[in-house]
């Protein structure tokens, strides 16, 4: 009877955080301002979770030990990405967050399509992202649906695993806004950093009487698994590469580049970067969960890596209580991060894809309400691509998920390059955007294992600066007024 | 990296017009220090590709991609009160 136990604290935690989510977003005005960007007013504390929460997503709890245990050494890639991503930001948040103030935006796309005086570059950006999102919730949702497996033994299927913990999210995010995700996600980091630093330690420990003991065990046994390169299952050019991506496209993510309009002020934006590091190393534990598990069982026993944190505790014959709360950690881990992208995605969906192929303007409440429709229109979509999305429809989502880091050129040249064109911008970004599918969809062969994101900037750096230096710039002052932001 | 004084106005253009020159310095001087540590953290096993020796339980590659974040963690203190005086002294960046 053990697993209804377990049921019943998955479920009182998703109460609360409904109730939590929800109640954040009380009382405040209906704007596209508020709800988007929380009327430009966050402190630290909010920050630093709301940015916290969207990197401790499924794939750091439950893909981060996966790949510990299925891969080793290359795991590390992981910390490094996850406490250097938001160092570039230091030259463009706080760049953005003036600009934001001064003219009015609320995502990253209104930035450059006002930059580069172009809807068409709002819409590819907007289309792009929302099919990156797709298969970022895709992930989550796979996630949050095991958990519900494993809690229940098995009782509750896939899709109403997966619709549950969803459905939740979508109702905080529709009427708390940002504020619902923010708040959310304070208490969701909280409890998974908790969760993590005690499960790992005591799996080491209690496995192998430490963590010294455990990777000598581990060494012993397979004496290539914590090093990269030949022979591994990394090498240095992917290790590298994929690192280099990582941090360069991090905050190009338009849930994490648009949040630069909610913080307060410049300070906070700064205070939330310098503080980002301690988020990698609350990872180093979950890391353990998945090292702990390599002596305990193989590779075929287990199925996918990704299971390894709820097999590894299943099998460990803690109490029914235990197992709830670190489930409803692993689902805290899924949902903030969902409900990051959800919201972000419905705001993109309204704000840059709807309205500038309107003829009129909508009213602000209006704008509002047309973004919270799109927030659930998003929710349904995606459910439906994870519950039933076939081959290609994944690759096309995979190569627009690998395709965020293309706007980093964007970025760069808004605010450092005013002689950066329309044309070169929509060129460059075009062509970075479609190198990156031709490998996906195996058109273009890869090329010495070296990540195909960083290929695709290095063309599209190219494109861009070529064809901006063959047109014409465009008119001084309104350039200019991004570069002395 | 240039700053282009002398451009039509089209040129790269790192800082605000009127940064004091020695804000720019501690700029390029942080740029190139945030370079290297994330170059080193992206190839990190051209210095220590290696288990052993275990250091502080963690094999000695793990350990060293540990201590760069700590170090970085330090260096973005480091900037940010660097620049928090400034804001204070009314200087501005």
């Amino acid at each position: 009877m053990s697993w209804i136990t377990v049921t019943i604290i998955v479920f009182i935690y998703l109460f609360f955080i409904l109730f939590l989510g929800s109640w954040a977003g009380r009382g405040r005005e209906s704007s596209v301002v508020e709800y988007i960007a929380a009327s430009r007013n966050l402190g630290f504390f909010v920050m630093y979770f709301l940015m916290g929460g969207a990197i401790f997503s499924a794939f750091a709890y439950l893909g981060g030990p996966g790949w510990a245990y299925s891969k080793g050494a290359a795991s590390f890639y992981i910390l490094g990405y996850c406490a250097l991503g938001l160092v570039p930001w230091w030259l463009w948040g706080p760049r953005a967050l003036r600009a934001g103030k001064k003219f009015h935006y609320v995502t990253q796309a209104q930035l450059f399509t006002d930059r580069f005086q172009s809807k068409a570059l709002s819409v590819i950006i907007a289309i792009v992202s929302i099919l990156a999102f797709i298969q970022y919730i895709t992930l989550q949702m796979k996630g949050s649906a095991y958990v519900f497996e494993v809690a229940s033994g098995g009782r509750i299927p896939f899709w109403a695993g997966a619709l549950i913990a969803y459905v939740v999210v979508v109702i905080y995010v529709f009427y708390g806004g940002v504020r619902g995700v923010a708040w959310t996600n304070v208490f969701q980091g909280a409890f998974m950093i908790t969760i993590a630093w005690i499960l790992g330690l005591y799996f080491a420990f209690k496995l192998y009487g430490g963590p010294t003991d455990m990777f000598r065990q581990i060494m012993e046994a397979k004496p290539t698994h914590l090093l990269v390169g030949p022979g591994t299952k990394m090498s240095f050019a992917a290790f590298s590469s994929a690192l280099l991506v990582s941090v360069l496209g991090f905050a190009m993510w338009p849930h994490l580049f648009m949040k630069a309009y909610t913080a307060k002020s410049e300070r906070v934006l700064k205070q939330t970067i310098v503080m980002y590091p301690t988020f990698a190393i609350f990872l180093v534990p979950v890391l353990f969960i998945g090292f702990a598990g390599i002596m305990q069982v193989t590779p075929d026993v287990l199925g996918a890596p990704d299971r390894i944190l709820p097999w590894m505790f299943i099998h460990m014959k803690f109490p029914a209580i235990i197992v709830g709360l670190v489930l409803a950690a692993a689902l805290a881990a899924a949902m903030s991060t969902q409900d990051t992208i959800t919201h972000a995605a419905g705001s993109i969906f309204a704000q840059d894809l709807v309205e500038p192929l309107k003829k009129e303007k909508h009213t602000d409440k209006e704008a509002t309400m047309w973004i919270r429709i799109s927030v659930v229109g998003f929710g349904a979509v995606s459910y439906l691509v994870a519950i039933f999305g076939g081959q290609t429809l994944v690759s096309l989502l995979l190569g627009a998920y690998g395709s965020i880091v293309q706007l980093l050129p964007l970025a760069v040249t808004t605010f450092f390059w005013p002689r950066a064109t329309k044309a070169g911008a929509i060129c460059g970004l075009l062509v970075g955007v479609l190198y990156n599918f031709g490998i996906v969809l195996h058109i273009i062969p890869k090329f010495w294992g070296i990540h195909a994101g960083i290929q695709g900037l290095v063309l599209n750096f190219i494109v861009l600066i070529i064809v901006s230096l063959l047109t014409k710039p465009m008119n001084r002052e309104h350039v200019r007024k991004f570069v002395t932001l | 990296m240039s700053t282009n004084q002398e451009n039509d106005g089209y040129g790269i253009s790192v800082f605000k017009p009127g940064t004091p020159p020695g804000v720019k310095t501690r700029g390029i001087i942080f740029f190139i220090i945030f370079c290297l540590i994330i170059l080193i953290q992206a190839f990190y096993w051209l210095f220590a590709n290696s288990v052993k020796p275990f250091v502080l339980g963690m094999p000695f590659g793990m350990f060293f991609i540990v201590l760069f974040i700590a170090i970085e963690f330090i260096a973005l203190l480091v900037v940010y009160f660097a620049e928090a005086k400034d804001v204070a002294e009314g200087g501005g960046s």
